[in-house]
């Protein structure tokens, strides 16, 4: 040995964990210290002065190990030498131990010396034998229905895992091999539990942090019962996100101690995306059909798309040059989005039409970016300040879908994961699209609605008459009092005309909206017009109407009231509408029958109802507007309300009535009507001057087909 | 007795049939709520049952609403059941307008 101090030397190799055994050229022991003693069952003085071969090597190695000392004295070489080996080694006993151990050579006064250290790993390859058992075991248990299993395992797209009390891996299948990101089973294998799960951001269902010891598998080994546990996981590196059901369930040795747990790694992803993609489109449709507010609708568009498809959102709009107009924008963190914000002023309005925006623009097709390179926001930064913001953003991936409708390009909406630092995947794209083409209906319909709400209501108002014509014998009156701007209701319309001796007047509302609404009145009018005609009698021109809007492809109702006067007798029929009020001196009473809605029920039938019109009475047809209107604490106006404000104006003219009408309506409303409010009111004044003519008997009305208008 | 006003759906689901109870008025502002809920559970119906009896209002909004769904569980052959309203603001517009005898109105309570 070289020139050390003796006592420093002894105490090193007094207190090694190793054993230490130093031999000299000719392979005779010239060290052992107390490690060794115990580690080979031989005291250091029935040790020193013996070939080491005869002492702790196997018989069957002996051969090998003097032809290696002979050929390191003869040439230098040694395959041995400096490396961590392992072997078996024999004990005074006579029984092998398994051992690792290190060699190194010295030289000293021309002669070469040589020092193991050696280390008893039996109890370590108890465990690794403890281990092949078990896999062997585990093997064999599962070869036991060989095909199977195959067939289970083999197409089992589920990650299958079993691991150890010390939750080292005993198996994985190639499923659970590619789900921990590794390339092989061997890689995994030689992994700390740790480190794999260290490269995981892990949550559970409702985003709380889960750690190693809330894994099943983890909990079963501490005795715990450990239900299925849902995890949400992205990878730190790849950004990937997976939703996974991990099941375990521990495997007992024959002691009935839990030997090593078993987990199914269910990948749900899909299923849990699909799912939430249904909530969320369902979602969407819902905030993108409540408002027909244009600017609300945009800010609308860009939040929803934050957090559940990204970050953060852009909405873009193409003008007639294909350059963009920025509309809105939105972020997850609120006091970021200013920084977002503050990012968009920077984007030029004239766009590259083959990339990034300008190529959806131009091409409709959406784009997906998983990683956005850093030298692509290089190029794009304009100056320092730029490139400061979109590094503070921290754009991670980002895509572009169109807003397109049919083969229209409206707008791009433009999503950007940062903070969450998840890749979006063409998943995202998909879901993205969705989106895009529900906010572009919603869009086209709110830039749109203004613009058509207003057609509607002009075309609405213009198909009541100017001026009601005057009829002889009677003073007609009419309030209408159209719904609020932009509430898009159905029209209340009325109409009256002459019919040789007699006059027919209509009141009616229809359910529908805007511009259809206006062509249903149009529709009812003009066919109540011409079948008049040829049909007399109300209930007939009812049942007319009824089989007319019937023919519609579309669901098309309405209500109608239809009077036919006859000097002072008034013939009506009703189709779903209230029934007009006809008031003599105080008293205020309904006439006519209930019929059913028009257009709307298969069996359906009206029945003609006469009245005779005293002088001085009024009588009061009008839609239910009126007795709907609401107040301020959602109270309706009522019959009762309409009844007094009729008792207040008795026996007045017609265009008092209807000024009482209103007055007593705008006392009681708050603000605009909700919906269109219409009365006809017809007076007959005292005394009478018209001619009388023939009477109507009240008759049932059968529903005739086959006509046209 | 109080009507309720505010629009609330219940909503009660066996596997044979979905029961949806509304409460409060039904009219132009809550009818398309009602709409989109039985449009999103549509899609596995076989039978929907609307219960009425605490609606308080509904306009002509609301009926052809109703009148619509009876249509649709014609063509698409589900089953629809109506429970008639006990408040007399909504039974009005039923009687009013036929549509107590002409859409499928459970008959008396059990």
């Amino acid at each position: 040995m070289r020139v050390m101090a003796p006592t420093l030397a002894e105490f090193i190799l007094d207190r090694a964990h190793s054993a230490v055994v130093s031999m000299d050229e000719q392979g005779v022991v010239t060290a052992w210290n107390p490690s060794a003693e115990v580690t080979f069952g031989l005291s250091r003085d029935e040790a020193l002065g013996r070939p080491v071969a005869e002492l702790i090597i196997p018989e069957d190695l002996r051969d090998a190990h003097r032809e290696g000392l002979r050929r390191f004295l003869a040439t230098g070489e040694s395959r041995l030498l400096d490396r961590r080996l392992k072997m078996r080694a024999l004990r005074a006993d006579g029984t092998e131990l398994p051992v690792e151990f290190t060699i190194s050579a010295l030289e000293g006064d021309g002669h070469w010396s040589f020092h193991a250290f050696i280390r008893d790993v039996s109890e370590r390859a108890d465990a690794d034998r403890e281990r092949e058992r078990l896999v062997d075991e585990l093997n064999r248990a599962l070869r036991g229905s060989e095909r199977r299993f195959e067939a289970i395992v083999g197409s089992l797209s589920d990650a299958i895992t079993i691991r150890d009390h010390e939750h080292r891996f005993l198996y994985a299948n190639p499923p659970a091999v590619a789900h921990l990101g590794f390339a092989s089973w061997e890689e995994l294998r030689d992994t700390a539990p740790d480190t794999i799960m260290s490269d995981f951001l892990v949550w559970d269902e409702n985003g709380g942090e889960i750690r190693m010891q809330d894994i099943p598998s983890v909990r079963i080994l501490r005795g715990e019962e450990a239900e299925p546990l849902l995890i949400r996981t992205v990878h730190r590196e790849t950004g990937v996100q997976r939703w996974n059901l991990l099941k375990a369930a521990p495997l007992l040795g024959e002691d009935g101690e839990v030997e090593a747990t078993i987990t199914i790694i269910e990948d749900v992803t899909d299923q849990k995306r699909a799912e939430q993609r249904g909530a969320f489109l369902a979602e969407a449709s819902e905030v993108l059909a409540s408002s027909l507010d244009y600017e609300q609708t945009l800010r609308n568009v860009a939040q929803l798309a934050v957090p559940e498809v990204a970050d953060w959102c852009a909405v873009d709009l193409v003008d007639d040059d294909g350059d963009r107009i920025k509309v809105a924008v939105a972020h997850i963190d609120p006091e970021r989005l200013s920084l977002a914000e503050e990012l968009r002023a920077y984007e030029p309005e004239r766009l590259d039409p083959d990339q990034g925006l300008g190529f959806v623009f131009r091409t409709g097709q959406s784009l997906l970016y998983p990683e956005i390179p850093e030298p692509m926001l290089v190029a794009a930064a304009v100056d320092e300040r730029h490139m400061e913001l979109i590094r503070a953003v921290g754009l991670h991936s980002g895509l572009v879908v169109p807003m397109r409708l049919g083969a229209r390009i409206l707008g791009a909406l433009t999503l950007v994961t940062s903070e969450s630092h998840r890749t979006l995947d063409q998943f995202d794209v998909q879901l993205a699209e969705q989106v895009a083409a529900r906010a572009a209906v919603a869009i086209e319909n709110s830039r749109l609605y203004s613009q058509r709400s207003s057609i509607a209501r002009t075309l609405q108002q213009s198909l009541l008459p100017d001026q009601l014509p005057e009829v002889p014998g009677f003073e007609l009156a009419s309030v209408y009092l159209p719904a609020m701007e932009g509430s898009m209701v159905g029209g209340d319309f009325y109409d009256v005309w002459a019919l040789g001796g007699s006059w027919m007047v209509i009141i009616g509302d229809v359910t529908g909206k805007g511009v259809e609404a206006a062509a249903l009145t149009s529709l009812v009018r003009h066919t109540m017009r011409s079948a008049s005609e040829f049909l007399s009698s109300p209930a007939e021109l009812l049942a007319h109407v009824d089989s007319t809007l019937k023919n519609r492809p579309t669901l098309s109702v309405c209500t109608a009231l239809c009077l036919r006067l006859d000097g002072d007798r008034a013939t009506l029929a009703i189709g779903g509408h209230p029934l007009p009020l006809y008031v003599t001196g105080q008293e205020v009473t309904k006439v006519g029958e209930h019929g059913p809605l028009l257009g709307a029920f298969t069996e359906a039938a009206w029945e003609d109802t006469t009245v005779e019109l005293e002088a001085g009475s009024t009588l009061v047809a009008y839609t239910d507007g009126i007795t709907d209107a609401v107040d301020e604490e959602r109270g309706r106006f009522g019959l009762e309300r309409l009844r007094d404000a009729l008792r207040g104006a008795a026996g007045r003219p017609a265009a008092d009535v209807a000024g009482a009408l209103t007055r007593a309506l705008a006392a009681f409303q708050t603000g605009a009507h909700a919906d269109d409010t219409a009365a006809i009111v017809i007076h007959r004044p005292d005394p009478v001057g018209a001619p009388v003519s023939q009477g109507h008997d009240n008759r049932l009305a059968g529903v005739r087909r086959g006509q046209t208008d | 007795m109080v009507r309720p006003t505010e629009f609330k759906i219940a909503h009660r689901a066996t596997e044979a049939s979905v029961t949806l109870t509304i409460t409060g008025e039904l009219d132009l502002s809550t009818g398309p709520v009602l709409s989109e809920s039985i449009e999103l559970l549509r899609r596995d119906m076989k039978a929907l049952t609307l219960d009425l009896s605490e609606l308080s209002f509904m306009d002509s909004t609301g009926l052809r609403l109703l009148i619509e769904l009876d249509q649709r569980a014609k063509r698409e052959e589900w089953k629809l059941v109506l429970v008639r309203p006990q408040y007399e603001t909504a039974a009005a517009v039923l009687t009013a307008t036929g549509a107590d005898a002409a859409l499928p109105f459970e008959d008396a309570a059990p």
